[in-house]
């Protein structure tokens, strides 16, 4: 039943896109923006609030701009290889942030995101400032595409690696080094009398979302063509936060289903007003009082009821 | 079951794909993306170009719309950020209805709309984009700047300071931290380098946007003891930084250069002999303005609906729509007056010279545009709550431009104090 929904939900999207082409772009983000959150939502099973995954997601995003400037042409490449650098970010920043706990690993991934906001921001005639580097079309296999065709490319792309990377998430998060997170959370001590080493599933569970935090940045960066400091911006991590806990933290669709739910109702009101902030606010405030557990803990308790 | 949804799902899917993107029957309404800031600090300049579009389209409207097809704005707020704005941009072009973009305001959504601009191929006219980044490799066939950019705009201050003021020895630079503060800071020492090799600049600083409070930036201006002080800080910023200057002294020890300070004139008590502009030739009171009658029934308009009269961002927009007006109308006279295509719009902005509310605006073969730079200073004026500008110098838009494709930086550094001499002087304008 749960297989069936999400396959449904999969060719919906690739139907939507077909049929609205303006909403491609924004499927293509809200995917983006659904792989960062689920980095983010990873973290959360371990009971750790990050409020600076921004930071990778547009460290790969300018990671692509850089390595598109030095003559990597390639689609596949430029995607692996920017990931890499976020991976790497995240297992450097990771050894020394997974010490810390609660408010501590919250503030110090924002301080640390900060840090690289501000020097893509200030470091003008590397990063371009605030009017940010220009990421441009690179070739498929070789192949050069002209934009909309490219564009297309981009999102069933993204669809596919959403539904691959997404069951591999999955696995992970079902593997003993996955389900060691949940216990972080409930009680760390015991796991370590276990002889499990709780620095080092962290570091692993830090380093896996970055990446995919990293992937989501590089997709978007491909996709809009451009990458400015604000994509490291603290509002840009908290919304990443918000994505994981309004798609709910149950389950790897959760953070899509978020990101989908986040940038469609986005678009919908500032279509309808200026106030656009307020309506997505109140939405928010809605969802969280009338759903804790996010939009996916409502498939969830379907489930057990049906079951 | 599922299989026939899908099956429908298709067929409604092709159906919309297979609506026709340029209609050649006139439509019923003419439809305008028109982005800018609506909410956030940069409302502050977003929001007098909106009013002056609510306005102008008004007035459009009531003369019975761009070739008898009434025109209807969708306004895009671009404090959502690129990716919003990216994602309204393509919404708003896959509807036949919109045939022209007015975007944007912030260089940065500038730059990032352009390359779609042309891969959409809908032609869309910068109605502030001061980046002089934005058409530098010559190749836009869609994108369009009827407006000055950071090049002459800040050039323009440096020949007017050292005619004023030739004997200039040291100056500070407090600009906003971001691209355009930077930019300026660069073409603005540039032309000084250039024009006068001995100034030096004593302090460089760049407070972050929307920062409230400037008292550690003025201390610091106040120690460097500069001859000259430039600024293009605009918005509550400004203001800010007016108002806590001011009862420091700053205005009496040093010869103040706020680039954007006619935006302000009217909002904050400002001393005489602040030299101030417009970013190129919108103002509604300057000489030419006065003459032309449309400019003084736009401004008593504005005076009379939003309490303020028209700032320069609002008259940058309104002669934006001016420049789509008259597009439409030299496309439908070269065509034998059928309505146009996007292309056909986009052509007809190529090359052209259209009278704005305030001069001329020139569309050269890179799709940048030549407009008159006003610089002058600040006056009491008699029966006015508020200052005005005299003094003034108009520059001429394409003297203060380097040749399409040219290195902008590098042209700055090539101006000779020889070239200044043939400008206009300080009170030529009157």
């Amino acid at each position: 039943m749960r297989i069936i929904l999400a396959a449904a939900a999969v060719v919906m999207l690739a139907a939507l896109a077909f049929a609205a082409p303006w909403l491609q772009f924004v499927l293509t983000l809200a995917i983006a923006k659904g792989f960062a959150a689920l980095g983010v939502a990873v973290l959360l099973r371990a009971g750790l609030i990050s409020i600076g995954h921004a930071m990778f997601f547009a460290a790969s995003a300018y990671g692509a701009a850089f390595l598109a400037r030095a003559g990597i042409n390639d689609l596949g490449l430029l995607l692996i290889l920017s990931v890499l650098v976020s991976a790497l970010i995240g297992a450097i920043a990771g050894s020394f942030l997974v010490r810390y706990r609660a408010i501590f690993f919250a503030m110090l991934n924002l301080a640390v995101s900060m840090v690289f906001y501000a020097l893509c921001a200030k470091l003008y005639g590397v990063t371009g400032g605030t009017d940010g580097l220009p990421v441009p079309i690179p070739a498929v296999f070789g192949i050069v595409f002209a934009e909309p065709v490219f564009k297309s490319i981009l999102f069933y792309l993204s669809l596919t690696l959403m539904v691959l990377v997404g069951l591999a998430v999955h696995r992970y998060l079902d593997s003993p080094l996955g389900h060691a997170l949940s216990a972080v959370h409930s009680n760390e001590i015991r796991l370590e009398y276990l002889g499990i080493p709780v620095w080092a599933v962290l570091l692993i569970a830090y380093t896996i979302s970055a990446a995919l935090a990293g992937l989501g940045g590089s997709i978007a960066g491909f996709a809009i063509g451009r990458v400015v400091p604000d994509f490291a911006f603290w509002t840009a991590s908290g919304h990443l936060v918000l994505i994981a806990v309004l798609g709910g933290i149950g389950g790897v669709p959760g953070a899509f289903i978020g990101a989908l739910f986040l940038e469609l109702l986005h678009s919908a009101a500032v279509t309808v007003t200026d106030a656009w902030n307020m309506f997505v606010g109140i939405t928010l405030i809605v969802v969280i009082m009338f759903m804790p557990q996010g939009i996916y803990g409502l498939f969830e308790r379907k489930e057990a009821q049906s079951s | 079951m599922s299989f026939r949804i899908g099956l429908s799902a298709v067929a409604i899917a092709l159906g919309l794909v297979a609506t026709p993107v340029a209609a050649q029957e006139k439509p019923s309404t003419l439809g305008l993306g028109i982005f800018t800031f609506t909410s956030g600090p940069a409302a502050a300049y977003g929001m007098p170009g909106k009013n002056a579009a609510d306005l102008m389209l008004e007035e459009i409207n009531a003369k019975g719309g761009i070739g008898g097809v009434p025109v209807s704005a969708t306004y895009v707020d671009e404090a959502q950020g690129a990716q919003g704005v990216i994602a309204e941009y393509r919404r708003l072009a896959g509807e036949p209805k919109n045939q022209v973009m007015v975007a944007a305001l912030s260089s940065a959504n500038c730059l990032a709309l352009a390359p779609i601009a042309e891969q959409l191929e809908v032609p869309t006219v910068g109605w502030n984009c001061d980046t002089h980044q934005l058409l530098l490799d010559g190749k836009s066939k869609y994108v369009f700047r009827p407006n000055g950019n950071t090049v002459p705009e800040f050039v323009a201050y440096a020949i007017y300071l050292l005619d004023r003021k030739p004997d200039v020895k040291t100056v500070a630079i407090i600009n906003p931290d971001y691209a355009f503060g930077h930019d300026a800071a660069t073409i603005f020492k540039a032309a000084l380098k250039a024009l006068k090799p001995d100034v030096e600049v004593v302090a460089e600083l760049y407070p972050k946007l929307s920062s409230p409070n400037y008292q550690t930036e003025i201390s610091r201006l106040a120690t460097a003891h500069p001859d000259v002080v430039f600024s293009n800080l605009w918005g509550a910023d400004l203001e800010n930084f007016v108002r806590q200057a001011t009862p420091r002294g700053l205005f009496t020890s040093s010869q103040v250069i706020l680039a954007l300070g006619e935006t302000v004139l009217q909002r904050v008590p400002m001393p005489d002999g602040v030299i101030v502009g417009v970013l190129g030739d919108g103002w509604w009171m300057s000489p030419d303005a006065k003459e032309n009658v449309e400019t003084v029934k736009f401004a008593a308009a504005y005076k009379q609906r939003f309490g303020e009269y028209p700032v320069f961002p609002s008259i940058k927009m309104a002669n934006t729509l001016i420049y789509v007006k008259a597009a439409y109308q030299a496309a439908m006279q070269k065509n034998g007056g059928k309505w146009p295509t996007r292309a056909e719009i986009a052509d007809a902005m190529k090359s052209s010279n259209v009278a704005t509310l305030t001069g001329t605006t020139q569309t050269r073969a890179d799709n940048d545009g030549l407009v008159d730079q006003i610089v002058g200073v600040t006056m009491k004026s008699e029966g006015r709550s508020f200052p005005l500008i005299s003094d003034m110098a108009r520059y001429k838009g394409n003297s203060l431009m380097p040749q399409p494709g040219q290195d902008p930086i590098a042209w700055v550094s090539t101006l000779k104090p020889e070239f200044a001499k043939t400008l206009p002087k300080p009170g030529s304008y009157k």
